[in-house]
This record gives C-alpha cells, structure tokens and sequence, in this order.
C-alpha cells in the first residue's frame, strides 16, 4: 500500500492542474498538433497522426532518459523541504522592510476596488514569473557553473513533454529559489500597498494567464511538432517552433528565445530569432559535453564540471 | 402483570441510578451545585458552592466602564470621579448596577449590586505590583486611579490629543489587574498550599463550605462564566455575553438571567470570542471551564478531609491549565488588537476617510490593545523581556497625529509627548508585537494576523512549476 500510494504521488503531476504536463493539458496539446497539421500543413489526417506519435520520437533512447530521469526527480523532490516556507519568510523579509522605508505609507491604495486589485496582483504575478524565468534561464547559459548544470536540459537529442523534467536537481532548487523570490517579492509589495484584498484571478487552481499558457499548447514546446505563430506574434509571446529554436545545436540558434511565455524579454534583451520552418533543427550536445542517455554521467558530470571550473578559478588567482 | 411490575421496577432503578451518579459527580456538566462536604456543618443549606463576591465585581468592573465614558469634558469630573470610585475603591451597599442591564428579551434578574453581593470593591483585589508599560513608574493600584481620574476630565471617555480611550484602558487593564491576577496569583496559587485554607475546617467560621471548595470557587468567580458554560458553543458564550442569546443564558428556564450563575463576563467572553473566530482551532473556554470543573470534582470527593498531596496535585494541575490558557486568550488579545491596531492606521489614511470617526476607532484599539498588554503583565509570571520588548513596542501612548507620542508624565501630572514616530515604524511595531506574541505563547486562533494575508497568498499561489524548466 506504502508502494503503491509512493507510486501515485510520483505520477501526481499528471492529475495536476496546476502542472504543465496534466493530462488535461496533454490532450488539448495534441488536439492542436492535429489541427496544426492538417488545416495549417494540409497534411492526411492518418499520416499527421502517425507523426504526431512518432515512435522514433517517443521511444528513442534520449525520452527514454527523459522518462526515468523524470521519476528519479520525482523521487528526489520528495526529500526536498517544501518551498512554501521559503517562499512565506522572502515575501514576510521584505514586507517588514518596507515598513522601514520613509517613501510610501502602508496600505497606499488599499482603497483600490478589489477587482482592480486582483487584475493587476495577476498580471504582476505573471510577468514577474515569466520575466524571473527568462533571466534565471539566460543566467544558465551565460555563466559556466550554472551551465555546467543547465546542459543536462540540452543533451536531450529528441524533445518530449516530459523533456521539461529533464533537469539536474540542482537546477530544480534554483528554480524553486527564482519562484520563491518572485512569488516572495509580489506578494509583500502587494500586500503592503493594497493590504488585505490581493488575490489572484485563478482557473482550476492556477493563475489565468498561466492557465491560458498551458491550454494553448505549452507543452508543444517540448516536442516535435514546429508550430510557428505569425512573425509579429513572435515578438510577444514565444511560439513552440521558436523554444525548438532554442534547443537546436546550429551554432546561429545558441543564446537565443531564453523566454518562458513572452517573448518580449527576448525581444528587449536581443536574444529574440524568430522561427524558420525552412530548416531541420537538430538537438542535443557533443557527447565529450554531456551524454542524452547515461543516467550516472547525467546526475554526476555537472559536479565533476562545477569542481573543475572552481578550481580552474583557483589555479589562475 | 408481572411483566409491566418488571419494567416500572427497571425504570426506577434506572432512573435511581442516572440520579445517583449525578450527585456523586457533583452534575458533571456545570459548575454546581456541589454537595456539603465540610464534616463540621450542621446548617440547612445543601449547595456548597459559593463565588458570589467574584461576581459582584465583574458587574462593579462593567459598571465602571460604562462611567467612565461619561465625562463631558470637565464639567462634570467631580461628581463623575467621585461616582467612579464607588464602583472602583467604596463598599457602601445597595449601589444600582449600571452594566450589565436587561436588553429586550434579555432579563437580568438583579438591578443593584446587594441582591448579588453586598461591600465588595475592586480596589482591594486589584493587582498592586509595579507597572512598567504605563508612564509613571507607578503601582498597579496608583495606575488605575489615575487613568479613573482621567477618565473623569476626558470627553466621552476620550482624549484625543494623547491618543487614550479610558473606558478600554480601564476596562482591560482591570481584567487582568483584577479577575487574572486575582484567580491565577492567589486563590489558584498559594491557597492550594497545603497548611493554608484546608479542606477538613470552614473557609470561615459558619460557612458551609470548606477551606479548599470556596479558594477553589471563588478561583472560578473571577473567570466570570457561566455555571452552564460546558453546554454553550463558543457562538452562544458569545451571545450571552452580547445580551442577545437569552435562550443560552437562562439554564433554569425562569425566564430571568441570574448575574450570578447565568451570565458570560469579560474574560469567558474573551476566551468564546477566540474560540469562535481566527482560526476557529482553539478551544479555550471550554479547556478553562473544565479544568475548573474537574478541579472542584476531585475536591468534592475528598468529602471534607484533608487533601492528601496526590489531590493538591491533580488541582494544581488543573490550575496550571487555566492559567496558561487565560494567558493565552490574553495574548490572543494582545494580538488582535496590535492587528486592528495596524489596520486602522491604514484607513486613517485613505483618501476620503473620515478622519475623525477613524482616529477613534484608532485611539478605542489602541487602548484594547494596551489594556490587554497590562493585564497580561499582571499575572502570577514575570514575564521578564517578553513585558519589556512588548511594552517598548506598543509605547505609553499611541502614535497620534501629529506623529507625536507619550513618553511620561510632567510634574504638573500631564502626559509629555517629546518624540515623533513614522505611521511606518508603528505599523512596524505592530507586526513586532504579534510576531512576540506567536513566538512566545502558544496562540493559535490569530485574529487580525496582518503577517497571515502573505501565508495565505503564498499558499494559494502554491509552488507549481517551480521545477519545470524550459
């Protein structure tokens, strides 16, 4: 019974709307791959559906790794304290500190209608979501040591769904941390100017704007199917073709769309490429930079990595 | 024939039993009436229980607060004052009483103070320790005659330029100073001793009760509940206090509420308002009112002999369970109140606000808050730097607003205001004081927990797709 309730608890995920791979969501991602091939790419409907569940895709040696390092992350994460507690002491840290600031009085707007409230308490949840996303995600590329950790992600050479579990427990904690701050940081500033009436306009559970994310496909960016949306659409909000970008090894598409949901980051910081259906992308790294399948070298190469950049660091001081 | 004999003889027998075992554990659920045990008592009366006293001072202390926002602004402070202290410090008989009063459908069957307890006062059972939180450097008596003093000049029991609403300073202070201190420092405290008030001998010549039952009563008095209290919710403790559940308050059904045996005062009322709000997971009236129960049981059934030490035990531990909970609703109240304390700053600031009416219920909070803090302070424990931290937090007198603040009293007998604080900082404060307030007490229900909007907000955001990375 302990097993079996273990078992449940991993597989959770898919039961959870407020996850991105929820069953829910899964389907709503393959009934637009669907329409995405046969209205938008004519294609017969017998072939997209074979292309759609491309065993090649699904069964090939990367999922796989994707599939087991999913469950063994799972495992692991049972181990990690829970981040709501982060999370609360970051957004209490800074409510009582800005009480000890002489700008802005406590409860500034807190005559706000509540509806006003909460529009905006939205809004400024998912863009300072999104926009901590695109940073701490740009940060993964740029610095060495949290690229060493980062590759992990991009040595899958075929990308499913689930390739979005498809990170070293390190990152996992980083992103914990981003999304305690981010959470931590909204919270406080909208507690202390609105007071009491902050809410978050929620469907199922999840904000809105997060909601809306996942019914239009977001998982779609972990896979096979290039769904590119008009070019001026690419500016603001990242297509699933465009994220594919975004993992191809051609040296043109490197540091390019870090973003999570907007592009408009990318766009702003000049990390913006537009897609290209004209071109076949490929994934994955060198097998001297990280292997898509060796589970040990996966879990263990990010630390050998990490020592040999801290002591490169100490040998040239 | 026989079978009907058999079936009213199983019913008496039944009946003879459920009976029996009602006496023997002295009716399980209310307090009272408990049989005589005292060995020595020849008299006529059959109920040993007896908390009268107590009672007469819970109605002096409600009087008092409803006096004592009757001031109109001087003219009247000499007659006022001296009408305040017949409540407070005078024994004279047969005074009316002010509060609590019949309210439509609500009946109180006393009108004067004589038909409860005659020549009781609170002065003589007010705590007389010193008291820091209040400018002065005063003892807790001295404070008290000060603030009936003031009371006396004030405006409807209000001074708006220092920030103190006199009625809830007086009020508060005086639950802890007097029903608190009284119960847990002195009848729940030194008169389990062993060698003093002992069971085997009368509380006092002729009375029919003995040394320990009536300590152990007049214990109970000051907690102002009803005798009936283990068979209200929180809701209708509530409603009898507010005089607006006569069905709850009336036990006897006689269509009347005796103050005596049927009425919810102060700190009951406090403990059924935590109970039934915040959290909703405490249960502190309920926990204290059994304890008192429960202690008088294992009294009772000593049956008029000496307690043996293994008794005083078991009452001191019920003893130990009423006073951490008491403390506990005290700091619950400390805590709403630096909560409302807070809010109200809040909405003194809002456009459009009338200033006025906001700034009262700012001063009327604040002094909820500081009456409490007092009466926490006047208890059996020194609370050491818990006291000192929570009073340098609250100050002698609110933020008022010109940002100035009490910090003591001038030669001439006025309160001095020589330091400024930003709305920011109090605010500040107040967070401080229910952050104290969680860390040092075990307090759960948290009304007005202004750090509890951010785990509220923090929970239902939640932490999905903290792990999902693109």
């Amino acid at each position: 019974m302990e097993l079996f309730n273990q078992i449940i608890s991993i597989l959770a995920d898919f039961t959870d709307p407020r996850k991105r791979v929820f069953i829910g969501y899964l389907f709503l991602s393959l009934f637009i791959a669907f329409v995405w091939l046969v209205v938008f790419k004519r294609t017969n409907t017998k072939i997209a559906l074979i292309k759609i569940f491309d065993k090649k895709i699904f069964f090939s040696k990367s999922a796989q790794a994707d599939y087991k390092i999913f469950i063994i992350n799972r495992v692991i994460s049972l181990f990690i304290s829970p981040l709501l507690l982060t999370q609360i002491a970051i957004a209490t840290g800074i409510y009582l500190l800005l009480h000890q600031q002489g700008y802005i009085q406590s409860g500034y707007f807190s005559s706000t209608s509540t509806s006003i409230v909460v529009l905006l308490f939205t809004l400024f949840m998912f863009f300072i979501d999104d926009f901590s996303k695109y940073l701490v995600h740009r940060w993964m590329h740029k610095f060495h040591f949290l690229w060493a950790i980062h590759k992990v992600h991009h040595s899958a050479e075929t990308l499913t769904p689930l390739t979005v579990y498809r990170v070293h427990p390190l990152e996992g904690i980083l992103y914990t941390l981003r999304s305690a701050v981010s959470q931590g940081l909204a919270i406080s500033i909208f507690i202390f100017l609105f007071g009491s009436s902050v809410d978050l306009y929620t469907i199922v559970g999840v904000n809105v704007l997060v909601f809306i994310f996942h019914i239009t496909g977001s998982n779609l960016r972990h896979s096979h199917i290039s769904i590119s949306y008009w070019s001026w659409l690419e500016y603001i909000l990242i297509s699933p073709a465009q994220h594919q970008l975004h993992h191809s090894i051609a040296k043109e598409h490197h540091d390019k769309n870090y973003g999570a949901a907007l592009a408009v980051w990318d766009w702003i910081f000049g990390s913006l490429y537009l897609s290209d259906d004209t071109k076949d992308l490929k994934f994955g790294l060198k097998q001297s930079e990280a292997s898509s399948t060796n589970l040990i070298d996966i879990y263990i190469r990010p630390f050998l990595d990490i020592k040999k950049i801290i002591l490169k660091i100490f040998r040239v001081n | 024939m026989l079978r009907l004999k058999l079936k009213c003889t199983s019913f008496i027998v039944a009946v003879s039993m459920i009976g029996s075992s009602a006496i023997a554990d002295g009716h399980s659920a209310n307090y009272g009436p408990f049989p005589i045990t005292l060995q020595s008592y020849s008299g006529e009366k059959n109920n040993s229980v007896s908390y009268t006293g107590q009672i007469a001072r819970h109605v002096l202390h409600d009087s008092l607060k409803v006096l004592a926002g009757q001031g109109n602004g001087g003219e009247n402070s000499i007659a006022l004052e001296k009408e305040m202290l017949s409540y407070f410090s005078g024994s004279e008989k047969n005074k009316a009483i002010i509060a609590p009063g019949s309210k439509g459908e609500f009946v109180v069957k006393q009108t004067t103070l004589n038909e409860i307890s005659s020549g009781k006062n609170i002065e003589g059972k007010f705590y007389n320790g010193s008291m820091m939180a209040w400018p002065g450097s005063m003892k807790g008596r001295e404070v008290a005659l000060q603030m009936i003093k003031k009371a006396s000049i004030a405006n409807k029991g209000v001074d708006a330029e220092n920030g103190y609403n006199w009625p809830q300073l007086i009020s508060k202070f005086t639950m802890g100073a007097m029903a608190y201190s009284q119960a847990v420092d002195n009848y729940l405290d030194e008169k389990l001793d062993a060698g003093t008030k002992p069971n085997n001998k009368p509380y006092k010549d002729g009375a029919p009760y003995t040394g320990k039952e009536h300590s152990w009563d007049e214990g109970f008095g000051y907690f102002g509940a009803a005798a009936h209290t283990l068979s209200l919710t929180a809701d209708q403790a509530y409603g009898v206090a507010k005089r607006k559940d006569m069905a709850s308050a009336d036990a006897n059904g006689d269509g009347v509420v005796d103050l005596k045996s049927e009425m919810i005062f102060g700190p009951a009322y406090y403990a059924a308002a935590f109970d039934r709000s915040g959290s909703k997971t405490t249960k502190y009236l309920h926990t204290i009112m059994q304890a008192y129960v429960d202690g008088r049981k294992v009294i009772t059934s000593a049956n008029g002999a000496i307690l043996s030490d293994g008794e005083r035990q078991m009452l001191k531990n019920h003893a130990s369970t009423i006073e951490s909970n008491w403390e506990m609703v005290l700091a619950e109240a400390v805590f709403k109140y630096a909560g409302s304390v807070y809010k109200d700053i809040v909405k003194m600031q809002e456009d459009g606000a009338d200033q006025a009416k906001a700034y009262n219920a700012y001063v009327k909070h604040w002094g909820e808050l500081k009456g409490f803090s007092m009466a926490i302070q006047s208890g059996r424990n020194n609370l050491g730097e818990t006291a000192d931290t929570m009073n340098d937090l609250i100050l002698f007198g609110p933020v008022t607003l010109d940002n100035s603040y009490v910090t003591g009293v001038s030669s001439d007998g006025s309160f001095k205001r020589d330091r400024r604080m930003t709305w920011n900082d109090y605010q500040f404060n107040m967070l401080k004081v229910q952050k104290l307030m969680t860390d040092k007490f075990d307090i759960a229900s948290l009304v007005n927990n202004k750090l509890g909007d951010i785990e509220a907000l923090a929970g239902k955001l939640g932490i999905a797709e903290s792990a999902e990375t693109d």
